[in-house]
């Protein structure tokens, strides 16, 4: 409970003298928190996301070098699972407990920033002095639209790899060595593969997210992101052909249901051909499928327009954090050049600072399959685009995955369940 | 509820106002734990759940008064009324059996043979091990290539794609339910079984009563308060039911989100960074006075049949 | 006592058996699942009910990154706090709203009965946020309180009390014992049944719940064992014999616990309807 008005009167100076001897008394006043400027010091916590059980190591190593270099800051890092990460933020700021330094892509960056959680990297000179170590599209790509700069350290990039079977393209006479390029070619590999003889294989185990209209080249929202545009015509064609895909059966029979993570065991299990995946999933398939890691295709999503998609994370800084000094020095320290590359060299992400991808690592065929896809999605990110509005809600994503399902079910036209879609969203986004 | 609770025969309180029997203050020193927390941490969110019906808030922006438009907008909302029939057909289909099943496993379990208590202990592992463990391994034997249709293959039949069908989905959490709900009001029967008198149990059987009979003439209607009370206990857990159906279904709730239960969606809705809370607020509140009319069904169904 | 008959026995017995399969079964095939290697297809038609070649290095690889063991310990705190709770504050309150006659009793019957009514789920978020103003997220305290009294409990227990002779206590009245002394020397020993039902119910209720502490916790080092689990599902959802690990990790010691206290439940149901 509170204190009451008079005791706290009295014991504000107390407090802030025990504050300036460097105890840890409670901010309270719930406002601007400490300053950036000055020497990093206090404790502070570090927040990722579904990254602690590939990577314990690496970050046991960060915050060991990072306290080295910085005797006064203890760091605790936390994580937390890909699932309930959105609530568990959204808690952690209702509370107040917003880690100091929070792992984010900007849509989860936006609502925070929004209600004046996050640290505006612009307008702090102790955070705005290091945009220039970072390209420009990833610094532009933590920009928020309307909120007036970028709101998170730029960390890495993922283009998202497509897997693909070649074992099952083989069999479905397909060439193994030419994975579909564009939206085309991926539909007409999947009637191939629903067509082969000795049984029907579904191509792919997912229905098209908001970033698969982005690829096929549909507007996703109107300029100053007020609207929802995706079922213009060129949206429901892409429904359309979907559709006609399920009916052949060449979409997983539980597709509608399907998460990513279900998603990811069915092509783990060989019986979907191909499945967009993260870098993290190389791991996993070299450890529990041997056999389907021999004949893994890594390859970039379909796409008709030459932009794939971009996943950006980055790492912002809680607004109201006590030691935000520190938690500046300790985002930067993360996401510099050097440890970006080190991050990069363990997975198949990619570094967002500046000069990074200039490296041989990312320029240089080393002759592997890995080193080949590496340096090819590299070249890709140069006019990658992070497609998902970062004004699209959970929510929102939720209504399109709905109504695309009552589409391919048969309930609805593509083009009524769109625009069902759109509208239930405009609603929503009227509404924020 | 006042009433399936406090039936006695006595009436204490009655009896009581004759002799003054305690001083003033102590039946609320008796209380003040219990109220405080039921006040402190129920009660009062949920007032703050009513105020906030009627705003807009969010999860990070207190919002600001918006009257009614959240129940206009519920009215107009597909996925409400989805969800709505999902926790009716929860309802009816669930309440039965689970009414039901573990009176009768109760019964199978309460008389004294060998080894009699290792199949009562047996029967409480699902309840022991948590939902959320349950649900995992339901999904993991549910799976198109899980354990249930291995034995569906093998024999021939299937794949059946529990996971992947609306109603297979609903149904297949509906049997979760259930089976969870076999030893856990088992529990309560068998609590109550041991309150009626054996001497009734043997007087029927003297009188040549077979063993149906005496579970209708006897057995019923000595634990139809407890009935009752699991009546009421699983129509408004089965109304309310969330983590299986969540678990087994995903947060978004089966294909298309027809699998989407009333508490879903308020969690859906109300929770994540984006959260309406105004409009979430205000789902609970629909869920609220369901609930209360779904208890008061229950009773005035009980006191109908008591009185006739 | 009636005598059972052979058939009946059978009959019983058998059907017992049913159930057990159904019961514990699924259980015995996670067990299966958590033992099998990496090399072995669990994936086969008919599914094999056994491992092939029985391994342990499923757990060792869960507790590697998950400590579920940490998670156990969290998760039987919470529960042995709820029971204690539950057991002072429901019989203390049950008590007075069944066997005291005071102005605004129906009141605070009424309390409870909207307290059983309110949906949890919905109140979860203004609950969290109380929470905070007491300085307490995060904590295994927080996650007990809510529940620390259930209206259920109290329900459950006014009505066993509610069910004895008022004679009982006349006499005691008469004698001069105050009510603290009637209900601790006369009325609690009466309702032992209820009390151990109460007991069970408590405990189940703080192992089960999920929704709740997965809100109000945010350090990994405290997450209760359901949290902990979602966090292993969502982490090895690729791997289904890590996940069977971790579900066996989590059931076993409160198999085990159970089967050692079981006797005091069943016989506490017993003893408790006997007398009572």
């Amino acid at each position: 409970m509170p204190p009451s008005r008079s005791a706290a009167a009295v014991a504000a100076p107390l407090l802030a003298s025990v504050l300036l001897l460097g105890a840890c008394g409670s901010g309270g006043d719930g406002g601007g928190g400490g300053s950036a400027d000055g020497k990093p010091e206090g404790s502070i916590t570090f927040q990722t996301w579904n990254l602690r059980s590939n990577f314990k190591g690496y970050f046991d190593g960060l915050v060991r070098d990072f306290e080295k270099a910085n005797p006064g800051v203890k760091v605790k890092w936390l994580d937390q699972p890909a699932e309930n990460y959105a609530e568990k933020l959204s808690a952690d700021a209702g509370a107040g407990t917003l880690p100091d330094v929070v792992n984010v892509s900007p849509d989860l960056s936006y609502p925070l920033a929004k209600a004046g959680l996050l640290m505006n990297l612009d307008k702090e000179k102790a955070a705005a002095r290091f945009k220039g170590e970072y390209t420009p599209e990833s610094w532009q790509g933590n920009t928020l639209p309307g909120l007036d700069g970028s709101y998170a350290f730029p960390w890495y990039l993922n283009t998202g790899p497509l897997f693909y079977n070649k074992s099952l393209f083989r069999e479905a006479g397909l060439d193994p060595e030419k994975p579909p390029e564009n939206y085309d070619e991926l539909f007409a590999a999947a009637r191939t593969m629903a067509g082969r003889p000795g049984g029907r294989t579904a191509t792919l185990a997912g229905t098209p997210s908001i970033e698969d209209f982005g690829r096929y080249g549909v507007r996703l929202m109107n300029e100053d992101a007020t609207r929802f545009t995706y079922n213009e015509p060129k949206g429901v064609e892409l429904l359309t052909r979907y559709k006609e895909l399920y009916d052949r059966g060449a979409l997983d029979a539980q597709a509608l249901t399907n998460t990513p993570e279900k998603s990811g065991q069915k092509f783990l299990e060989q019986k979907v051909a191909m499945n967009p995946g993260s870098a993290h999933d190389l791991g996993t398939f070299k450890k529990n499928a041997p056999a389907l890691y021999r004949n893994l295709g890594i390859t970039d999503a379909p796409n008709n327009n030459g932009k794939p998609n971009m996943y950006v994370m980055g790492l912002a800084v809680n607004a109201r954090g006590k030691h935000k000094a520190a938690a500046v020095a300790f985002a930067h320290f993360v996401t510099d050049r050097r440890n970006q590359e080190a991050f990069a060299h363990q997975v198949a992400v990619f570094p967002s600072t500046k000069g990074s991808l200039d490296d041989p690592y990312w320029t240089k065929d080393d002759g592997t399959d890995e080193g080949r896809v590496r340096v090819a999605s590299a070249k890709m990110l140069k006019g990658a685009v992070n497609y998902t509005p970062v004004v699209m809600s959970d929510e929102m994503k939720v209504v399109l995955k709905n109504e695309v399902a009552k589409a391919l079910q048969g309930k609805k036209s593509p083009k009524e369940a769109l625009d069902d879609a759109a509208a239930q969203s405009d609603k929503l986004l009227k509404r924020s | 509820m006042q009433r399936a609770a406090g039936r006695t025969p006595e009436r204490p309180t009655a009896r009581a106002g004759r002799v003054r029997t305690h001083r003033a203050a102590s039946p609320w020193l008796f209380l003040l734990p219990g109220l405080g927390v039921v006040a402190a941490f129920v009660l009062y969110p949920f007032l703050s759940t009513v105020h906030k019906a009627f705003t807009d808030a969010r999860t990070l922006t207190p919002g600001t008064w918006v009257g009614l438009r959240n129940f206009r907008d519920m009215l107009d909302d597909e996925q409400f009324r989805v969800a709505l029939r999902n926790s009716v057909l929860y309802v009816v289909a669930v309440v039965p059996l689970t009414v039901l099943l573990p009176l009768l496993l109760a019964l199978l379990v309460h008389k004294k043979l060998p080894g009699v208590t290792f199949f009562r202990s047996a029967f409480y592992t699902p309840v022991v091990a948590s939902v959320v463990v349950v649900s995992l391994i339901w999904g993991w034997m549910l799976d198109d290539r899980g354990l249930v249709n291995g034995i569906l293959r093998f024999l021939g039949a299937g794949p059946v794609a529990f996971l992947g069908d609306q109603w297979l989905l609903l149904f297949s959490a509906m049997a979760l339910t259930v089976w969870r709900g076999l030893s856990y009001y088992m529990i309560i029967y068998l609590a109550a079984l041991a309150n009626v008198p054996r001497e009734l149990h043997e007087a029927a059987a003297v009188d040549g009563a077979g063993p149906l009979r005496r579970f209708v003439s006897v057995t019923v209607p000595a634990l139809r308060s407890t009935m009752v009370l699991v009546g009421a206990l699983s129509s408004v857990a089965a109304f309310k039911v969330f983590s299986e159906v969540y678990l087994l279904a995903g947060p978004t709730g089966g294909p298309a989100g027809q699998d989407t239960t009333l508490v879903m969606l308020v969690q859906r809705t109300g929770t994540g960074l984006n959260g309406r809370v105004g409009y979430a607020s205000a789902l609970s509140l629909a869920v609220f006075v369901l609930t209360l009319l779904l208890m008061l069904l229950v009773l005035r169904a009980d006191r109908k049949e008591a009185d006739g | 006592m009636t005598r059972t008959s052979g058939g009946e026995k059978a009959l019983r017995y058998l059907l017992m058996l049913a159930v057990l399969a159904v019961s514990v079964g699924p259980f015995l095939w996670q067990l299966s699942t958590s033992l099998k290697s990496t090399t072995e297809d669990i994936y086969t038609y008919p599914p094999g009910l056994l491992p092939e070649h029985p391994t342990l290095d499923n757990y060792q690889g869960v507790a590697d990154i998950v400590p579920v063991w940490d998670y156990a310990l969290n998760s039987l705190k919470v529960a042995a706090a709820n029971v204690v709770t539950n057991l002072a504050g429901a019989s203390m309150a049950g008590y007075a709203l069944a066997r005291l006659r005071f102005r605004g009793r129906k009141a605070a019957g009424l309390a409870f009965v909207a307290a059983l009514l309110v949906p949890l789920e919905s109140v979860v978020i203004a609950q969290f946020t109380m929470m905070r103003d007491l300085q307490l997220n995060n904590t295994l305290t927080a996650v007990v309180l809510p529940g620390a009294v259930g209206a259920l409990n109290v329900l459950l227990m006014r009505n066993a009390f509610a069910n004895l002779p008022y004679e009982v206590e006349e006499a005691a009245v008469i004698d001069g014992a105050n009510v603290w002394q009637r209900f601790t020397r006369i009325a609690l020993p009466s309702v032992r049944g209820t009390l151990a039902a109460v007991a069970i119910f408590a405990f189940m209720g703080a192992w089960d719940d999920f929704l709740w502490p997965l809100i109000v916790l945010s350090d990994p080092d405290r997450f209760t064992l359901t949290v902990g689990l979602n966090f292993l599902h969502g982490t090895f959802q690729q791997n289904p014999r890590l996940v069977a690990a971790g579900t066996v990790i989590a059931v076993a010691p409160l198999l085990v616990m159970f089967a050692c206290l079981q006797r005091y439940f069943f016989r506490g149901v017993g003893e408790g309807a006997v007398k009572g």
